[in-house]
């Protein structure tokens, strides 16, 4: 079953004479448990491709499907709930609440939304990232890479269909980088979710499923 | 709630200093209406003592007691309820070496303006007055006998009354016909009591008299119209208000600097799915917290700063305004956060993710 659906999608920013084609027409689908890479150098679409997928961005044309649920037609608010119940972004620069303990990060999903990991989940979600010890601590007390693994623990908490990753190993040195893809590679496959990562570090697509290469605009499966 | 205080807690330097900001305001508010009370009931507290609804003056007296002047013998056309005889003048008292401005309040024993005795005993025969306590501080005692500026006649303090100063000026109450005596001279006496009106309490004002020289003043009116206390309160309260606005503003320019600072942490937070009215309540609820605790160690200096304060400072503290007062610093420093709000509403997720 695709959980995540691209049919014809086309994005279009400015007009007339300043028209770009940010992304054009594109079809896409991931599959549960697949592990997906975008990669292309900066300004060929990538962001575009994930901001959309996110429901952070609506194309100029065709239809986006998450969980067979067309999302194009939706207003903020409505994309708003998508976003917080259905993906999970894992963002370049760390997506933490500088002043919320690591242990907070994840507390303040439960203010805005139920049907999170229940406690056992949540500290086998500790122990797979190595985090356990971590949970007291502020995001500014955290080395790059545990920073990085603690957004990761929080885009996996609120149990979302789909993870987007956007550059998620942008700030690591190659070890704490491969640590990364490897975490996020065991989490898709034992919680069944579709990741994305959408990065141009092309050592990080032996950890994947299947790799896209998306150049101008245009994406290609490799 | 969580947001807010946990970055309150997280960054106490930072909101400990917008706190002691809002401190401030509120204990300069809640001086301020401290000042404003006393000095009101310095020149109101002998009126308010009354308990009365209106007084009944002459019409070319203008509203003030010390011009007005007519026959006692007029209260046979008054239709109150209760009617109490009032003299009035203004002299100077000495005793020794000690001065005082005071006011001389002609009544009868037996009406209700009869002020209650704190200290020693009521007068009883003529120039004896009850004073008030506040000439205490001035060095007068029980048993001092008092010149006065205007006449020969001495007065002797036989007892003390609490709350009775008038326009600023003690109050000595003593008999009407001492009050003549001193107002008019020896002369006077055995002619018919000239009196400065009637203080009344009735529920219709319209029908205590319908004499053409004389009018009836409410209360509140007649207090209005004391010299100097409308301008005074006017003043006052002006700086009061102007004060609201200010710590609305404050409240607006730190937690806009806040807010813009944290845009993209705000951005991500929406990327994330996490709703805009979520974190709008957020600011909303630090706001308040954050007003709140200046508040309440505001109102906490400003009633420990009275304690130690002389007694000459005319500081009195009203409870239920300052709380009142309080409120409304709470109130506008939540609408400060308006614009932060409207920032955070505005905010687009897609920049935060560099889209």
């Amino acid at each position: 079953m695709a959980v995540l659906e691209m049919k014809q999608v086309k994005k279009t920013f400015g007009t007339g004479h300043k028209k770009v084609d940010a992304l054009k027409e594109t079809n896409f689908h991931a599959e549960q448990g697949e592990l997906i890479a975008v990669i292309g150098p900066s300004g060929s679409g990538k962001s575009t491709f994930l901001t959309i997928a996110g429901g952070l961005l609506s194309p100029t044309n065709g239809e986006v499907l998450i969980n067979n649920a067309n999302i194009s037609t939706l207003n903020e608010k409505q994309l708003s709930k998508i976003r917080l119940k259905e993906i999970g972004f894992i963002l370049q620069a760390s997506n933490l609440v500088p002043f919320l303990t690591v242990e907070k990060q994840l507390k303040l999903l439960d203010k805005v939304k139920k049907d999170n990991m229940s406690k056992e989940q949540l500290e086998q979600l500790y122990t797979d990232l190595g985090i356990g010890d971590l949970r007291g601590k502020y995001p500014s007390d955290l080395s790059g890479g545990e920073r990085q693994r603690v957004a990761i623990a929080k885009a996996l908490y609120s149990n979302p269909s789909i993870i987007l990753a956007d550059e998620p190993t942008a700030s690591l040195d190659s070890d704490r980088a491969y640590e990364v893809m490897e975490l996020l590679k065991e989490e898709t496959k034992s919680k069944k979710t579709t990741t994305i990562v959408v990065t141009h570090d092309i050592r990080l697509v032996d950890y994947c499923d299947k790799v896209y290469k998306m150049v101008d605009g245009v994406l290609e499966l490799q | 709630m969580f947001l807010a205080w946990n970055e309150i807690m997280k960054n106490k330097l930072r909101f400990t200093l917008i706190i002691g900001v809002l401190m401030l305001v509120a204990y300069l508010v809640f001086f301020l209406s401290g000042l404003a009370n006393g000095l009101a009931s310095l020149n109101r507290e002998a009126v308010d003592k009354w308990d009365a609804d209106a007084i009944v003056l002459t019409e070319e007296s203008d509203q003030s007691l010390t011009q007005s002047s007519f026959a006692a013998d007029l209260v046979d056309g008054i239709d109150a309820d209760e009617t109490a005889v009032l003299g009035q003048l203004n002299a100077i008292a000495q005793t020794g070496d000690q001065k005082a401005n005071v006011s001389i309040f002609g009544i009868d024993s037996g009406e209700f303006i009869m002020p209650e005795v704190t200290e020693g005993s009521a007068f009883t025969s003529g120039n004896e007055v009850i004073a008030g306590d506040s000439l205490k501080d001035d060095g007068f005692r029980l048993g001092d006998t008092l010149s006065l500026s205007s006449t020969e006649e001495t007065l002797e303090i036989v007892g003390f009354t609490d709350e009775a100063r008038f326009n600023a000026a003690p109050v000595l109450y003593t008999d009407v016909e001492t009050f003549e005596r001193v107002k008019f001279g020896e002369e006077a006496a055995g002619t018919d009591r000239q009196i400065s009106g009637f203080v009344v309490r009735t529920a219709d004002l319209a029908a205590v008299t319908d004499e053409e020289d004389l009018a009836v003043i409410e209360t509140e009116t007649f207090i209005e119209s004391l010299p100097g206390y409308t301008e005074q309160s006017l003043t006052l309260n002006f700086m009061i208000y102007f004060l609201f606005v200010i710590s609305s503003v404050i409240v607006a320019i730190f937690l806009y600097v806040l807010t813009v600072q944290k845009i993209s942490m705000f951005g991500v937070m929406k990327a994330q799915g996490i709703p805009s009215g979520y974190l709008a309540r957020s600011v909303i609820a630090q706001t308040a917290i954050l007003a709140a605790i200046g508040v309440v160690v505001g109102l906490g200096l400003t009633l420990l700063t009275g304690a130690f304060l002389p007694s000459a400072v005319p500081v009195t503290f009203d409870i239920p305004t300052m709380l009142i007062y309080g409120m409304v610093l709470i109130v506008v420093a939540i609408l400060g956060a308006v614009f932060s709000v409207l920032t955070i509403v505005k905010i687009d997720p897609l920049k935060a993710i560099g889209g």
